[in-house]
């Protein structure tokens, strides 16, 4: 190991202790201050423990749904332009996605909305699905094509067929920078969920929302430190999971 | 209309803040950059604080960027204070990464050469290690104004300057005549300013890269 990588895993291990402590201060410091406030009515109907959790929630739903997207396009469009006979279509698919992700995605999520006039959920999954799709695609590609080909030839050797060294060979040694990747498109999309409520996707946007145009910065603050604190959390469970979920071979 | 007529009809507002979109998204990350390397020189050589550093500009990147204007509104108010401070946090993570990157990448050997023909430490740091580092902080740095082209878009949401206003307008007036329009133009516009950007750093690649080192 470099002294260079040595250094990254050192920043790993410091956000693995350091940022569930970080949240459950942050999220619970604002949580108590917000509650114990002298709330007016606005504040009481936003602030109170059903309404929070409900935002949280339907982030999370969001969230979820969006990586479910990303994980059902991306690996198999990843995989595809892999093969022989698409690998042309790599640099074309990669260079298009690449184009894209220079696209606000507020921009993404607005025209979206324009253009199907569709509201609620869906409205809000696919854009950010398709804003959130890059580092997946991107890794899934590179994963596979970095896989030594000696070990494809192998696999061929031994009297496999294609699917089997795909599935056997060339996934499970792709698998970690899929996992990185999808860890990066998940932080991707609960940070873009928020947006998801200029398009009554619901989430903790709303509570950013609706604090800022009714003037009341408790709300505000409660939703922004919320969605802080998901993210922070859905991210360190990305980082636990990627530690535990390679290969054995590969760890 | 159709989104040429309406581009041509609106250009005399849409150039001015494709000008402000571009300039809050540069100045930013001018910004950044000086802060961004001098965090990166000033930790470097200590394990434990490139990966302090390391760990919390990449905690700032995971928070959501709407989250982060929403917290700063109620402490600076709307409009340009929000926007530049949200953008610069931002814009850490690649430039202070990049630097801790490319100034431990450069071979110890080299170092103690220049130190062998008399440099001091700060020569050593400005001749040969910083122009050494600099294609990684470069990179760094182009990452970073990708990022905030985006980032900026939402700033708008705070009364921030740039093309992020069409988009908000589009949004508002969903239903009348020229909201797509509006907000194809935020969108589309954004995406052309990341390319010439882009193209840019290629340029200033090209111009600063010390020769030894370009390929």
């Amino acid at each position: 190991m470099t002294a260079l990588e040595a250094r990254a895993r050192r920043a790993d291990r410091m956000r693995l202790l350091g940022q569930p402590v970080a949240v459950v201060l942050l999220v619970g410091g604002v949580l108590a201050w917000a509650f114990t406030r002298d709330l007016d009515s606005i504040e009481r109907a936003n602030i109170n423990a059903a309404k929070l959790l409900r935002d949280t929630w339907d982030h999370l739903v969001l969230s979820v749904v969006v990586t479910a997207l990303v994980l059902a396009v991306a690996v198999p469009v990843g995989v595809a332009v892999t093969r022989r006979w698409a690998r042309w279509a790599a640099p074309v698919v990669l260079g298009i996605a690449t184009v894209g992700q220079a696209a606000p995605a507020v921009g993404v999520l607005v025209l979206f909305f324009l253009w199907t006039e569709w509201e609620g959920l869906w409205a809000a999954a696919l854009p950010i699905a398709l804003y959130s799709l890059l580092p997946v695609l991107r890794n899934t590609v590179v994963g596979i094509q970095s896989v030594d080909p000696a070990l494809v030839e192998a696999g061929r050797g031994i009297g496999m067929s294609g699917g089997a060294v795909l599935r056997r060979i060339e996934l499970p040694l792709a698998v970690p920078l899929i996992l990185a990747g999808l860890r990066t498109s998940l932080v991707l999309a609960v940070g873009t969920a928020t947006l998801g409520a200029f398009v009554n996707g619901g989430g903790l946007g709303l509570l950013i929302d609706t604090g800022y145009k009714l003037n009341r910065p408790t709300v505000l603050v409660t939703g922004a430190v919320l969605a802080v604190g998901l993210a922070l959390l859905v991210d360190w469970l990305g980082a636990v999971a990627e530690r535990g979920l390679g290969p054995k071979g590969l760890r | 209309m159709d989104l040429w007529d309406f581009i041509v009809q609106r250009w005399d507002r849409l150039l001015p803040e494709a000008a402000l979109h571009a300039s809050a998204v540069i100045q930013c990350t001018i910004i950044a950059a000086v802060a961004g390397v001098a965090l990166g020189v000033a930790v470097y050589r200590s394990p434990a604080g490139s990966a302090l550093a390391t760990a919390l500009t990449s905690a700032i990147l995971t928070v959501p960027s709407f989250a982060l204007l929403g917290l700063l509104i109620p402490v600076l108010g709307l409009g340009v204070p929000p926007t530049v401070v949200a953008l610069v946090l931002y814009a850490l993570l690649p430039i202070v990464r990049n630097t801790i990157v490319g100034l431990s990448g450069v071979d110890s050997a080299i170092t103690d050469a220049a130190r062998g023909i008399g440099m001091n430490r700060l020569r050593v740091l400005t001749r040969v290690e910083l122009r050494l580092a600099w294609p990684a902080i470069l990179t760094g740095i182009r990452v970073s104004t990708q990022l905030l082209m985006g980032i900026a878009a939402i700033a708008a949401y705070a009364k921030g300057p740039g093309l992020g206003t069409e988009i908000f307008s589009g949004l508002a007036r969903a239903g009348s005549a020229n909201a797509t329009n509006q907000a194809l133009a935020g969108t589309l516009g954004i995406v052309v300013l990341a390319l010439l950007v882009d193209g840019v750093f290629v340029l200033v690649g090209r111009l600063t890269v010390s020769r030894g080192i370009r390929d």
